[in-house]
């Protein structure tokens, strides 16, 4: 440890820190645009310079390349450093758009926070500004606005240092620089891709799909944690805040997801996500399960369920499909209940879709399944062969959330199925009762590494439809089993 | 380019081992050399062979002034217009080919024989004013021999 | 008869004659080529060779006069890492053309001295980068460099020691920031010409991430004489503290402008009347951009007393930089001359850091408004304040040049700034072409001998 000061404060730094690391651990923040955490260090946003006292005379140099030096005298904040700010600040806003009034980086903006904290003052600038491309289409997904980028190169250096996909660069030179992909566009191939938009500290790299979507000062943010594959990403969902809830419009549109972000987790993720958790729309917004149904006829939840506790009354070889996307409190409350009268197989619920990626040694994992981890702790898995899984006398399938093979499952069986979406394949059951997505509870996941990591409640169901947790223990009590009666 | 490989392997002798990068620029020269300029095919063939990223070749062709994506004419006439030329009649010579030859700055004539650039100092100072065709310097310039230039150039110009 | 000039003091590098095979190996060796080298391989040790070239007093020739022999002393020898040796020949410093000089007439000179220099700091691999544009120099180069590898001075076993070098003749491509010693580097590995922050310092981390010293061609071209003579023989020429020559390119207003070479020492009197032949036609000096527009001007007043040192120049406020000396006569607009320096450093800036990238484009747009007569008394604060803005605070040092040139004419000349402002128009007609220049649109071909 070396032990230094900061504007007249001791602090500790480690080997190899520069200033600008160990004043974060100190909770001392100098600003930055370029410098990253988890990135290189270019070094040519220069915002975070500092003054350093020294005998010879105060010198004066960048904090994200200076190393730390036992005895090392900061200041984060003299009158000279404000100059220096200053001056960064008005080069930088020099030939940038005044874009914020139709920019949807506004309120989450480095650049207009930095730019308030520091500066404050119009341009000095008589000159008119320099124009470049705007609307440039960095790849399907992202927009980019050359005008409003400050060179900072983050997203560029994200693509050769975490994604990989060395996509992306800087043609040019000078003040006519510019973020491109490369010819082949290979950008669009690029998993990761979205994480440029939220370390871009400016509005220059926007998602296509939510351009002009919402203002950021009307969502909320819900921890919740990615389903998409075993690792279990935290992410944190957007969606409106009720005070702000659209009154003339389809109510739809305040329970719905705005866009998802990763939330930073040293222990599993880091400040990334893959694409796919950006999309999570598409996983939770297709059309919804929402009416219990008996024999393909409407019925009331009560009726449905029932239906399913004469089913598994009647039953005499019961087999369960168990959802890999049940929650640790889910798969708890199966394995306790209805658990011992079912001989029980995970499926996987959801499976690799052709093109997307199935493992790499960045984030994404093979298992698309958020929860197999668990729900393997207490049940064996399905075997390839998914028919073997069914004895010839299988008289009761229980089919708990997507990805049954139903081909598998004997036609003479009666299926009590627990869905929450719509598919065609809802006709084979006997009995369907819908039941809750992640965002409409609470609960944890656990991931490949048995790391738990808990979800919250984004938005209340939409209609009449089953906790599974809950809708476990009523069908439990409700068997003869139960009452020991069999 | 895949003809200029065996020139290629030559040169990588030279070099350290895990030098391959370094073969983008003068790669790209010996390209342009044989072309006129950097195809779009070269640039994916250099990058398989290179196996550096593709980019890191769009970078370099669009960030050195001395590369081109596209073909110019036969003869380009490259005038340094800083400051000790400046001070030696470049910008009257500039006048005077813009004149000679139809053109502004950037632009080829029309039949592909000539095109004109204004470039920064080529450290030819002392020799004032001067401009470079394709490769070759000519200093101590005044119009007369500017014409005698652009005369020259135009009969050795095959049509 | 000699093509050489006898002023200026003792020559180490002007003297021989230039005909059309003097650059040859055969003629290098005649006059005494590659012994050096042969002394350095069989009678020191590579640390020996460091030691005199640090006790030569040897200042770096690329504009930053840094004392050469401590820059080849940082690197550790036997640290079990490749050490590289680079030969910056990306001359791009406007009015600088004085190592064309050596890259056109004495390439063995600097073959040799890469030689030495490699064997001095252990490197197995050797690098010389010279501009894109220098086409004759190029070839001149890499011809010189395969006659060396067929005599054998590359390659295994040189000279018959178990010394082993090979070096590589990079070629630019049109970059003035590739002059940068690390920029150099990184355009080196194949890549945009970025210079880089330090740390790391480059005889550290440079090229590739491996230890490298980066020298001027002419710095690295001493190498051979203070091998041979010692450094008690090198510091015989020159001054106490600029020992040994400056070869110096000095153009513009003058009757002979070309490439000189000078002991240090030399009065800058005699150099305007003797080696540069006075003025162009009878005109009065008015003030001299002493070593590459990146340095700043000095009035008549301030540079006829001075001796052409570095201490000198300094003491009077700027500096002898890379060398490249430009000659303005009265009737010249300093205005206009800014605002072709200004133009430069917005077209070369690499475009990565945040001050030059905009500041760059901001001094030139105010000097063409200036010119254009649409300035504003404000303009000229700012042109201080985006100077003072890019003093030390950038990657390399183009922000700063910039504003060296910018602050040096403007304290100087700020009457013609003032005046342009107030008028509309210069105070010289906007000429940069005086001295019967242009005047007829010809130049007289007797002014160049």
């Amino acid at each position: 440890m070396i032990e230094f000061f900061i504007d007249g404060v001791p602090c500790t730094a480690e080997t190899g820190q520069t200033v600008i690391q160990a004043a974060l651990s100190a909770g001392v923040r100098i600003p930055s645009f370029c410098w990253h955490p988890n990135l290189s260090v270019p070094g040519n946003c220069r915002i975070c310079m500092v003054e350093v006292e020294a005998e010879g005379g105060a010198w004066f140099d960048i904090a994200c390349n200076m190393p730390v030096t036992k005895g090392m005298r900061v200041l984060t904040d003299s009158g000279k450093v404000r100059e220096l700010r200053k001056d960064t600040m008005q080069f930088i806003t020099l030939n940038h758009p005044v874009d914020c009034g139709i920019c949807n980086k506004s309120g989450e903006c480095l650049l207009q926070d930095h730019h308030y904290a520091y500066n404050g003052q119009p341009s000095l600038s008589r000159d008119s500004k320099t124009h470049a491309t705007k609307f440039y289409p960095l790849s399907d997904r992202i927009m980019l606005d050359n005008e409003r980028c400050i060179m900072c190169s983050r997203c560029v250096r994200f693509t050769d240092e975490v994604s990989k996909s060395r996509a992306l660069g800087v043609i040019n030179r000078g003040d006519h620089s510019l973020i491109r992909p490369n010819e082949e566009v290979d950008f669009n191939d690029d998993p990761y891709s979205d994480n440029i938009i939220d370390i871009c500290p400016v509005g220059a790299l926007l998602s296509r799909q939510l351009l002009d979507h919402a203002r950021v000062w009307y969502l909320k943010a819900t921890p919740s944690v990615c389903p998409g594959c075993e690792r279990g990403c935290s992410i944190n969902i957007w969606h409106r805040k009720s005070e702000w809830k659209l009154n003339a419009l389809d109510p739809q549109l305040n329970t719905s997801i705005d866009r998802v972000t990763p939330l930073e987790n040293p222990a599993v993720n880091g400040p990334w996500t893959c694409n796919k958790a950006r999309d999570l729309s598409r996983i939770f917004e297709r059309p919804r399960a929402l009416q219990s149904k008996v024999k393909s006829a409407p019925a009331d939840l009560a009726a449905a369920i029932n239906a399913a506790t004469a089913l598994i009354d009647a039953s005499s070889r019961a087999v369960a499909l168990v959802s890999s996307w049940g929650s640790n409190e889910e798969l708890a409350a199966f394995h306790s209940t209805l658990g011992g009268s079912f001989t029980s197989f995970v499926k996987a619920d959801h499976v690799p879709v052709p093109g997307e990626r199935i493992e790499d040694d960045v984030l994404i994992k093979a298992d698309k399944n958020p929860n197999r981890f668990a729900a393997l702790a207490m049940f064996s898995a399905l075997p390839d062969d998914a028919a073997s899984a069914f004895p010839a006398d299988t008289d009761l399938v229980l089919v708990w959330g997507e990805g049954a093979p139903w081909s598998a499952i004997p036609s003479s069986a009666r299926v009590i199925l627990l869905t929450s979406y719509d598919q065609p394949e809802n006709v084979r059951a006997d009995v369907l009762i819908p039941i809750s997505v992640q965002t409409e509870r609470n609960g944890h996941y656990t991931n490949f590494q048995g790391t738990i990591t808990a979800f919250e409640q984004c938005f209340p169901k939409h209609a009449p439809i089953a906790d599974a947790a809950s809708l476990f223990e009523v069908l439990y009590s409700s068997t003869s089993r139960v009452a020991g009666t069999k | 380019m895949k003809h200029l490989v065996p020139e290629f392997e030559t040169w990588k002798k030279r070099y350290p081992a895990g030098f391959e990068s370094s073969l983008v620029i003068p790669c790209c020269r010996r390209i342009q050399e044989d072309r006129g300029y950097v195809s779009d095919e070269d640039i994916a063939d250099l990058t398989e062979y290179l196996g550096v990223p593709r980019i890191q070749i769009e970078e370099v062709l669009a960030f050195y002034t001395q590369f081109r994506r596209k073909p110019i004419g036969t003869w380009h006439v490259q005038l340094c217009h800083n400051v000790s030329c400046s001070m030696r009649g470049a910008e009257g010579l500039l006048a005077h080919l813009q004149g000679k030859l139809g053109v502004q700055p950037g632009q080829t004539t029309t039949d592909g024989r000539f095109t004109l650039s204004t470039v920064e100092c080529l450290a030819s100072c002392g020799t004032a004013p001067m401009l470079m065709v394709n490769d070759t310097y000519h200093e101590n310039l005044n119009e007369a021999k500017v014409d005698a230039l652009l005369a020259a150039l135009s009969a050795e110009y095959q049509t | 008869m000699s093509n050489r000039i006898t002023t200026g003091g003792q020559k180490l590098f002007m003297t021989f004659d230039i005909t059309p095979t003097s650059h040859s190996l055969a003629e290098y060796k005649a006059r005494g080529g590659y012994s050096a080298l042969r002394k350095a391989l069989t009678e020191m040790k590579p640390e020996q060779v460091t030691k005199e070239v640090l006790a030569s007093g040897l200042l770096g020739h690329g504009g930053a006069a840094f004392l050469a022999g401590r820059k080849w002393g940082v690197v550790k020898l036997n640290d079990g890492q490749p050490h590289y040796l680079c030969m910056n020949a990306d001359e791009g410093e406007p009015g600088t053309f004085k190592d064309r000089w050596f890259l056109e007439n004495t390439p063995h000179l600097l073959l040799e001295s890469m030689l030495i220099g490699s064997y001095a700091l252990q490197g197995r691999h050797s690098f010389i980068y010279i501009r894109g544009e220098f086409d004759l120099a190029y070839r001149r180069m890499a011809d010189a460099l395969e006659e060396a590898y067929a005599a054998g001075l590359f390659g295994e076993n040189i000279l018959g020691t178990d010394f082993a070098c090979d070096l590589v003749m990079y070629r630019g491509a049109g970059s003035y920031v590739c002059g940068e010693a690390s920029a150099m580097l990184t355009s080196l590995e194949g890549k945009k010409g970025y210079p880089r922050n330090r740390p790391p310092r480059l005889t550290v981390a440079g090229l590739y991430q491996k230890p490298t010293v980066v020298n001027n061609v002419e710095t690295l071209a001493n190498v051979p004489y203070i091998v041979t003579h010692g450094a008690e023989g090198f510091r015989k020429v020159g001054t106490a503290e600029s020992p040994g020559t400056q070869v110096i390119s000095v153009s513009g207003h003058i009757n002979t402008p070309g490439v000189y070479e000078l002991e240090y020492g030399y009065p800058f009197a005699d150099f305007l009347a003797n080696e540069c032949g006075g003025m162009l036609n009878g005109s009065e000096l008015k003030c001299v951009v002493p070593g590459g527009i990146s340095t700043k001007v000095l009035t008549k007043d301030d540079i006829m007393p001075l001796r052409m040192d570095h201490h000198s120049f300094v003491a009077a406020g700027s500096q002898l930089g890379s060398q490249g000396m430009i000659v303005v006569a009265e009737g010249t607009c300093m205005v206009r001359l800014l605002q072709v320096m200004l133009r430069f450093y917005h077209h070369e800036s690499c475009g990565q850091c945040t001050p030059c990238r905009e500041g760059m484009g901001w001094l030139e747009r105010i000097s063409n408004r200036l010119v254009a007569g649409q300035g504003r008394p404000e303009d000229i604060d700012r042109l201080y304040q985006i100077s003072r803005a890019n003093d030390g605070t950038t990657i390399c040092g183009l922000g700063d040049a910039a504003g060296y040139a910018t602050v040096g004419i403007l304290d100087k000349y700020r009457n013609e700034f003032d005046y342009f402002i107030e008028h509309k128009k210069s105070m010289f007609g906007g000429r940069l072409e005086v001295a019967g220049i242009g005047d007829n649109a010809r130049l007289v071909d007797a002014a160049v001998a």
